[in-house]
């Protein structure tokens, strides 16, 4: 356990610094961008010195981190405001539409993916499967449009985009939140349907299934009262790992449905050069996944004891 | 996107409960997929020796025509002829998907096959702990990045894409090779005093050649789907080469005026990425997931 | 296993065929006969009549002109929230504004501006003419870093004669500099009220800042204590999509009331039922495809001028715009008084082109094409790339990401040949005057007439700008694509909306429902 600590820490520490890197090639400077065409090269330099960006690179990374581990992100070279609570604004947004989508997937994608595993040799479970299969190929952003079109546009029944926090007026949020959690759910959903279909097909084969069907009992029936428990170990880590891509997955559908969300703000803050901004979403972004997976292993030690001994 | 390409990381074989009689007949999605794809290809090849139109050529004249006897899938809004665009489009995401496919799998293949056979711990943690790292960047994040350094272009974000699937092949090459490396021929081999390096071009890299081609196979749709995606944002395919993403991209302020500008290239994506991945499932139901043993 | 997937797959094309030609149905204006409820349901902006919604689609980056570049900034803030001492009326002229009144001296060197009383800002601090010469002297002063405080370098002196009577001294005599007294550099500020101006401006207008969410939404409310006519409308929303297709839907499902700026033309057929309004005027937006004069093969007229031959301005606007916009010749908007028709200069014929490009021994040259990743460019260069080829002549299109690399790449180290932007500054024909700016364009006459110009009375300027814009044209300077049109749609209750936009800022003051 404590060598998994220190992996994730280690590895934080080199993510942080790859960030920082990539962060310094980045062709354009951020006091040329803000001060736009025809900027004197005196006032650029002057910028610079106000953004720091003219200190040496070890100095503004040991700066930067050391703000990170105090939850300071810095102050944004173009908005001039804090970007740890820009963040933080922009996180909540992406994580309701991320968890809403998956929600949703889950609802989808469990009974759908049982009835295909269990009915896999038959009809029904051969187009389910494949109904999944048609799921993942089609772009999220096209079902994004396809929805707009059709239910915002066409019908009017629901906003073509838009962002209304929870706290402001619940109704108007929830409305809101339907076609892009739908648009990206669908995805996910059709993902999660083959994971679920071959996690349910493996415990189908285990002894103590085959038994209690033996026994009389119906296969849905079995699989509740004994399968679904090991069933369902390997779909939670895959919808953990899911949870930390979508943060940035969901970009497209931020963009099709002008959700203020993460993904947005790492785009505007490209195109601004606001650089310490674009480091601190990345930067936001790559400890999800790091978090995630030091938690899933963590979990894994603790429930399967055999992986005590082994690594 | 993202939620597929996890899909990919591990996804058990979902023919395992199939018999190895039922494996070994003609499978469905073998059938389906290498027809979807062969279509994908076909269009591509076609293209080279022949289109309607030069797909690049702006026609004022027969700007948004409908489907007509002189465009058979009418044109866009510069009356471009979008049958010509589908098919040098098709070029493009084949390209898309052997550059990103093809640096992931050089790549990761022989990082992972050498975490598998090295006998210094020490690299062996080196480079499964390096390749957990970059599974941190999100393919999505890491193209935009890329996109902004190195300015956008279909190369950029395919060579994106195919760094970011590199740990999925190192892994999967490297516990495949962990198990080939404890067959007894291995052992045999090694007992005979064989290098390293035969071993693993003797033995472990036909070995492991089924399932590299399996996830090479998922791994195409993938990027398909992630160029789509990024042409979208406006990091993939730059104008006036003709991408299916951005054709798309193209027609959605069109959507309500000409929905089938939309239509053909959605299509073109859909058939794609259905096909590369029916074709990974059926390849995985041919090539026997159980470590194969006779040789 | 087979069959259903056939089944499968034959479903789901049918699916996609039937929501694409549902999408379709929209297109069509009697489909859409009769209005979702009221005009009242349509306006999600709390509702009432009292307010409305604007959509546009770049978000400022912050809202402190002074130190950021970007037209986003002023077109929401200016004589909005921010008032100069004159402002530019529809027909591009100047009126007065915080000035009541205002006379220029014989020798054209002093102003002096008689203000309105009874001005106060935001804080509350009264509006004197102590703030004018702490205005105009802080865009002088290093508070001011972009580049357009240049055109303050004029001012000798600023005199507070009594604090409703300002005179200006300028070191020479500047037409421009009055007229650039209506643009963002002419706002006038508070000494109380300039610390926190990227987030928090204080002017003296009809509106004030209510709220900022930022990558959403900016709301004005009515300022109270204004001193002119309170406008109608008790708070105005401003909402940003950065995305053109969703700019639309917003308006089209009742999101928004109002699309500020149309940037996908090409879909304004769905808005042609009696739900909407569409206001059609003219802009300072100049698409200019733009050429290095500085190197070769563009630093020959000839090439340049075969180039202005061999495209078709006509299919440009008609492909790149949706034939929306008008065309023009020259680097003037037909609002500009110096303005006259020179489309004819040349006229497209690729036979011409030819003959000229074998004149000055150009044949199969091939340019290096760096454009913006901005819709409008983008579409236009495609169809320029295509004329082109007609000619002989190889566009390479290379896009930048906009601002960050096209401005390094092509405006700053002009390393380009061709590029394509529009120029949305008034008046910004005196760009050919300096042979530093990105088209490297040295022309010892253009720069002699605009100095002159400038010092000149109105009619003798008028004249020489004539002369100025007629020279750039025939010299091939840059080729002028179309003027980009102030494309507005509203909801049918919506008046008020400014016909050109003739300044910087989009004018809600004048906004009210019915």
């Amino acid at each position: 356990m404590l060598r998994r600590t220190g992996i994730f820490l280690v590895s934080l520490a080199l993510a942080s610094i790859l960030v920082f890197a990539f962060m310094t090639v980045l062709p354009g400077d951020p006091a040329q961008v803000a001060l736009g065409v025809n900027a004197e090269p005196e006032a650029v330099a002057r910028l610079q010195e106000r953004f720091g960006t003219d200190r040496p690179l070890p100095v503004r990374y040991v700066d930067w981190v050391s703000g990170l581990l105090t939850a300071d992100f810095g102050v944004s070279y173009v908005t001039q405001a804090a970007i740890g609570p820009q963040i933080v604004d922009r996180f909540l947004v992406t994580l309701w539409l991320v968890a809403t989508a998956t929600a949703l997937a889950l609802l989808l994608a469990v009974p759908v993916g049982v009835v295909a595993a269990v009915r896999h040799q038959r009809p029904t479970g051969a187009a389910l499967s494949g109904l999944s299969q048609v799921g993942i190929a089609v772009p999220s952003f096209l079902a994004g449009m396809l929805l707009i079109a059709l239910f915002a546009v066409h019908w009017r029944l629901l906003p073509a985009g838009g962002w209304t926090p929870p706290v402001e007026d619940p109704g108007r949020f929830v409305r809101g939140l339907i076609l892009p959690a739908v648009s990206l759910g669908i995805v996910q959903a059709a993902v999660l349907t083959r994971y679920v279909r071959s996690a349910v097909l493996d415990v189908l084969r285990e002894d103590y299934l085959r038994t209690a069907r033996a026994k009389g009992m119906g296969p849905y029936l079995a699989l509740i009262r004994h399968g679904l428990r090991n069933a369902a170990l390997p779909v939670v880590t895959v919808l953990g790992l899911q949870l930390a891509t979508l943060l940035i997955g969901a970009v497209v559908v931020e963009r099709v449905f002008v959700l203020p969300g993460l993904g947005s703000l790492l785009l505007d803050g490209v195109a601004n050069r606001d650089l310490l901004l674009v480091q601190g979403v990345v930067m936001v972004l790559v400890l999800a996944v790091l978090v995630v997976n030091y938690v899933v292993d963590v979990l894994y030690v603790v429930i399967d004891p055999r992986l005590r001994r082994g690594t | 996107m993202s939620a597929a390409e996890s899909a990919a990381l591990s996804e058990p074989a979902a023919g395992d409960a199939e018999s190895v009689a039922r494996r070994r007949r003609l499978n469905p999605n073998l059938i389906i997929g290498a027809l979807l794809v062969g279509l994908v290809v076909v269009l591509a090849l076609v293209s080279f020796v022949w289109t309607p139109y030069d797909p690049t050529h702006v026609d004022a004249e027969a700007r948004l025509a409908g489907y007509t006897a002189d465009h058979w899938l009418g044109t866009d809004k510069f009356g471009r002829d979008v049958l010509s665009q589908l098919m040098v489009g098709a070029r493009t995401t084949l390209f898309v998907g052997v550059v990103a496919v093809g640096v992931a799998a050089l790549l990761g293949t022989p990082l992972g096959m050498l975490a598998g056979m090295a006998s210094s711990g020490w690299v062996r943690e080196l480079i499964m702990r390096g390749s957990d790292l970059l599974l941190a960047f999100p393919a999505l994040l890491l193209a935009i990045m890329f996109g902004a350094v190195f300015g956008a272009s279909t190369l950029t974000a395919m060579i994106a894409i195919g760094i970011a699937t590199v740990p999925t092949f190192a892994r999967i090459a490297r516990s495949r090779t962990l198990q080939v490396m404890q067959t007894e021929y291995v052992m045999a081999a090694r007992a005979a005093g064989r290098s390293r390096r035969a071993i693993a071009w003797r033995h472990v890299l036909p070995n492991i050649a089924g399932l590299l081609i399996v996830q090479a196979s998922v791994s195409f749709a993938i990027a398909v789907l992630a160029e789509a995606a990024l042409s979208f944002l406006g990091f993939g395919t730059a104008p006036p080469t003709p991408s299916w993403g951005r054709m798309l991209q193209e027609a959605q302020e069109l959507l309500a005026v000409a929905p089938r500008l939309a239509l053909w290239p959605g299509l073109g994506i859909a058939v794609a990425v259905l096909g590369f991945n029916l074709l990974g499932d059926g390849l995985r139901d041919r090539f026997d997931p159980q470590l194969d043993d006779r040789r | 296993m087979a069959r259903a997937f056939r089944l499968l797959a034959t479903v789901l094309s049918l699916l996609l065929l039937v929501t694409a030609c549902g999408a379709g149905q929209t297109a069509d204006p009697g489909n859409d006969a009769a209005p979702a409820s009221g005009q009242g349901g349509q306006s999600t902006a709390g509702g009432e009549s009292q307010s409305l919604t604007v959509g546009f689609a770049a978000e400022p980056a912050n809202l402190d002109f002074t130190t950021t570049d970007g037209a986003a900034i002023p077109e929401a803030l200016l004589v909005n929230v921010y008032e100069g001492l004159v402002k530019i009326g529809q027909d591009g002229e100047i009126e007065p504004l915080l000035a009541e009144s205002f006379q220029v001296s014989d020798d054209r060197l002093t102003y002096d501006f008689m203000l309105q009383p009874d001005v106060t800002f935001h804080n509350g601090d009264a509006f004197t003419a102590e703030d004018v010469k702490f205005s105009i002297e802080r865009v002088q002063s290093d508070a001011w870093t972009v580049s357009l405080k240049q055109a303050m370098d004029v001012v000798e002196s600023v005199e507070a004669v009594s604090p409703t009577h300002a005179r200006v001294t300028l070191k020479r005599p500047s037409n421009r500099w009055l007229y650039q007294m209506t643009t963002r550099i002419g706002a006038m500020f508070s000494p109380d009220g300039v610390d926190d101006l990227a987030n928090t401006p204080v002017g003296t207008g009809p509106y004030m800042l209510d709220e900022w969410v930022r990558g959403d939404r900016i709301v004005f409310e009515r300022y109270p204590e204004y001193w002119g006519d309170p406008p109608a409308l008790e708070t105005v929303t401003l909402r940003y999509f950065n995305d053109a297709t969703a700019l639309n839907n917003a308006l089209l499902s009742g999101g928004i009331d109002v699309i500020g700026t149309v940037q996908a033309p090409e879909a304004l057929a769905q808005f042609e039922d009696d739900r909407f309004q569409i206001i059609e005027g003219t802009t300072n937006g100049e698409v200019v495809l733009s050429f290095n004069n500085g190197r070769p093969p563009l630093d020959d007229p000839r090439v340049r001028q075969a180039i202005t031959l061999a495209i078709d301005h006509e299919a440009v606007l008609e492909t790149a715009w949706a034939g929306r916009g008008v065309l023009i010749g020259s680097m003037v908007p037909p609002h500009d008084p110096w303005y006259e028709d020179l489309t004819g200069v040349y006229e497209h014929d690729p036979e011409r082109a030819r003959a000229l490009l074998a004149e000055a021994g150009a044949q199969d040259i091939t340019l290096a094409f760096r454009i913006p990743n901005l819709p409008y460019a983008v579409s236009a260069a495609q169809v320029v790339k295509s004329q082109l080829e007609e000619v002989g002549v190889t566009a390479n299109i290379d896009v930048l990401e906009f601002p960050a690399r096209w401005l390094e790449v092509v405006f700053t180290n002009a390393n380009y040949d061709m590029s394509i932007i529009a120029h949305v500054e008034p008046r910004d024909i005196v760009t050919f005057g300096d042979p530093d700016y990105y088209w490297r364009y040295d022309n010892p006459d253009v720069q002699r007439l605009l100095e002159e110009a400038d010092r000149a009375d109105d009619a003798t300027r008028d004249e020489k700008m004539k002369e100025v814009a007629r020279t750039i044209a025939e010299e091939a300077a840059a080729d002028w694509l179309f003027l980009l049109p102030n494309l507005i749609v509203a909801t049918t209750d919506v008046q008020g909306l400014p016909e050109n936009r003739v300044g910087e800022a989009f004018d809600l003051t004048e906004l009210s429902r019915s």
